[in-house]
């Protein structure tokens, strides 16, 4: 009996041993990114994670770091986009983070407000060209005026549009997508053509695709569907005109046939394919959905600009990767020499041809808009990117239960637009204050 | 043929025991110890260790970052309130009872099937338990595609028999989404069944049936009488696995559904799974996983008892 009593005892102590570790930890210590020569001649190796979803494009820009000097080696990790939040606060709680973070920019407010990046405000601006950065997706890394993550690569959500199927419906482009009232007539116009085309092609049954493109209608009329400063958010559904306006333009498509019976369904898996294959007029989408990988018959048929409010204006999601340093890393200084040479112009005029768009506007040279073309639209009104900034971001529009995709579908495909407004702002009440808490 | 082995090897080891060498077996004892000690170290750092500090943690807010505080039996005083598990144990109840029948029976008659060493029988065996070897989550990436309306072959399938036509959006209604995972899920597990309730019935003695066969017995009759109670244990095994399996699903449902539409095809360890990595509050999925544990060890325990062997 005495042996299995000790035996439990040790069991036990082993067990609360790493609790009462963790009980201690505390934040990592942050880099001194003021001591002189920081982020110059480093040497060694450079930890990076990147997402998986966008790991071509960060290979390409490390491939290029690596050609023009040979005193720093970049140990690119991938990590799957799903897990990268939970893997993260792992190492952070391990005490073993790597020296740079390119994560999506929406998750980095969540590491943020827990003071576990490093403080880049004064590196920032010194930096050239940081006027010219995208400043919806500078804003998701930045909290009481402190900034800790700079944009790296943007994911954008634009309008493309067939410019065959706009020419033979008598449609022009360059006023009829200036709102979404105009944007309805063009999609009528274009069902006209035949039972085959379709005015309007949306990934109905996809949250995270329905938050990307359908949210920057609301954001272009100037106001949010959540309201408040981070830590003290609630909703902003009920009483929301332009929500209402964005919610009953897909009803009225939905009801009048103007987008594919397979977009109800459609979980993404075959998001754009009805665009490139050129049987619909209007995607709203990424980079990767309307052009990546088509070919020159499908690109120069091909058109795009900003997605519009319901009476006009005009907006973008800021999506993509931020670049952050973690507190503990033990090559910051690599790391920040990294990030100055990923912002350069030459690096980012060529984001393009992994499938993304620079973040600084002053990518658009007149090589890259030769080589290009479809890439410029949001470089040219930088200013109208955004993306919420909140704690809930996935739990409000990224999960299948999420508050804004249940409202989406409940008044777009069953059209009760009352009622799908009404459930959503106590749900988004809901999940902020428990976010909040 | 095999399974008859182990009963002629018995009477040996009974033969063992009694012989003079009995000192020496004590004597190994401590050899017996230490060849175990490494599947104990294993136990020890990988299940009660952790399982020590996930009691702890659940007595915590511990959020997946930052900080964490002591907030004593808070996170299991929320649990009779939180609606969102509720839902999510009973689907997992409807989902286990969807299920449980259906794995057994075919199992079972996949068994009945295979049993005889006829030729081909051990080519079913292969067939029938390939599913399992494959696992779930492999079937269930390949029914993503296969469930696509207009392309994929379940649809196709019954539009060519014409029963729909093949634009069904399984995964877009709680009810089809369940029906459709709960097809997958006894196609691809009932071979484990087969495999357990196979090794009983070869350990039926052949020549029981023969008797009752010469004594005008039908199958039916035989199979009621003879191999059923003889099966208690097997079908027992089986049941037992059955429901554990189905009360912590996870992959197929995270894989085809991720528990939509909304929270309607939500099980129990997804949910716990969410609340901890994607609302970021693992102190309380921890509480709500050790309450998870302990329904399932009250559960297992109950069927041991129902399906106890009766004297």
């Amino acid at each position: 009996m005495r042996s299995r009593r000790e035996f439990l005892a040790l069991a036990g102590l082993a067990g609360v041993t790493p609790l009462l570790a963790s009980c201690g930890s505390g934040v990592l210590p942050a880099p001194d990114t003021a001591a002189p020569g920081f982020g110059e001649g480093a040497t060694g190796v450079l930890r990076l994670w990147a997402r998986s979803d966008t790991q071509t494009g960060t290979q390409a820009v490390v491939d290029a770091f690596h050609a023009s000097q040979d005193r720093i080696r970049v140990e690119l990790t991938p990590v799957l986009g799903t897990q990268y939040v939970t893997k993260l606060a792992t190492a952070i709680r391990a005490r073993a983070v790597p020296d740079l973070l390119a994560m999506n920019d929406i998750d980095t407010i969540l590491f943020i407000v827990r003071d576990v990046f490093t403080d880049l405000t004064e590196l920032v601006a010194q930096l050239p060209g940081r006027e010219r950065l995208s400043p919806g997706q500078l804003d998701l890394s930045t909290l009481d005026e402190r900034v800790y993550g700079l944009p790296f690569l943007a994911d954008n959500s634009v309008l493309w549009h067939n410019t065959e199927l706009m020419d033979r419906a008598g449609v022009d482009p360059s006023t009829a997508l200036t709102s979404l009232e105009g944007c309805l007539d063009a999609a009528r116009a274009v069902r006209e053509l035949g039972a085959d085309t379709y005015g309007w092609s949306l990934a109905a049954n996809a949250s995270g695709i329905i938050g990307f493109v359908t949210q920057p209608h609301t954001w272009a009329a100037d106001t949010d569907v959540i309201t408040g400063e981070v830590g003290s958010q609630r909703g902003a559904v009920e009483g929301n005109q332009a929500l209402r306006a964005v919610l009953e333009h897909h009803r009225t498509m939905w009801a009048e046939g103007l987008m594919p019976q397979a977009n109800f369904s459609d979980t993404g898996t075959s998001w754009g394919s009805d665009f490139t294959a050129g049987t619909v007029g209007l995607l709203p989408g990424n980079y990767f959905a309307a052009v990546m990988g088509q070919d020159e018959a499908v690109t120069s048929r091909t058109g795009v600009s900003l997605l519009p409010g319901p009476t006009g204006g005009s907006a973008f999601f800021t999506g993509g990767d931020n670049l952050c340093i973690p507190r503990g890393a033990q090559n910051a200084s690599a790391a920040w020499e990294f990030t100055k040479f990923a912002l350069e112009v030459e690096q980012q005029s060529k984001l393009p041809a992994g499938g993304y768009f620079p973040v600084r506007s002053d990518a658009a040279t007149d090589e890259y808009r030769a080589t290009y073309p479809l890439a410029v639209a949001p470089l040219e009104q930088i200013d109208t990117g955004y993306a919420p900034r909140t704690l809930s971001y996935n739990l409000l529009y990224n999960q299948p239960d999420s508050p804004y995709f249940e409202m989406f579908r409940r008044a777009v495909f069953d059209g009760d637009v009352d009622g799908a407004m009404a459930s959503a702002q106590a749900r988004y009440d809901r999940v902020l204050e428990q976010a909040q808490r | 043929m095999s399974a008859a082995t182990p009963r002629t090897g018995a009477g040996s080891t009974a033969g063992t025991r009694g012989s003079s060498r009995y000192g020496t077996i004590t004597h190994r004892s401590s050899t017996g110890l230490l060849l175990v000690l490494p599947a104990l170290a294993f136990i020890v750092v990988f299940v009660m260790v952790p399982f020590v500090f996930a009691i702890g943690i659940s007595f915590t807010n511990w959020p997946l970052v930052g900080a964490f505080r002591f907030i004593g039996l808070e996170n299991f005083a929320a649990i009779p309130g939180d609606t969102a598990f509720w839902k999510a144990v009973g689907y997992t109840l409807l989902y286990t009872a969807i299920v449980t029948g259906p794995i057994l029976l075919v199992g079972y008659l996949m068994a009945v099937v295979v049993r005889a060493n006829r030729r081909g029988s051990t080519v079913l065996r292969t067939l029938f338990f390939l599913p399992y070897v494959i696992g779930l989550s492999t079937l269930s990436f390949l029914l993503v595609l296969e469930a696509q309306p207009g392309s994929g072959a379940v649809n196709l399938l019954l539009q060519g028999l014409g029963i729909t036509d093949g634009q069904t959006a399984w995964f877009t209604s709680g009810p089809l989404a369940t029906a459709l995972i709960s097809l997958l899920v006894v196609w691809g597990v009932s071979g484990l069944t087969m495999v357990l309730l196979l090794a009983g019935m070869q350990a039926v003695p052949r020549e029981v049936h023969e008797s009752a066969e010469v004594d005008g017995a039908t199958w039916w009759q035989r199979e009621r009488s003879i191999t059923l109670p003889m099966l208690r244990r097997p079908i027992a095994m089986s049941l037992i696995l059955s429901v554990i399996g189905s009360f912590l699903a996870f992959s197929q449902f995270f894989i085809l559904t991720q528990g939509g539409p909304g929270t309607d095809t939500t099980p129990v360890v997804l949910a716990i799974y969410n609340r901890a990595f994607v609302q970021l509050q693992v102190g309380s999925a921890t509480a709500l996983s050790l309450v998870l544990v302990l329904v399932v060890a009250l559960v297992t325990a109950a069927q041991f008892w129902l399906l106890r062997e009766k004297d």
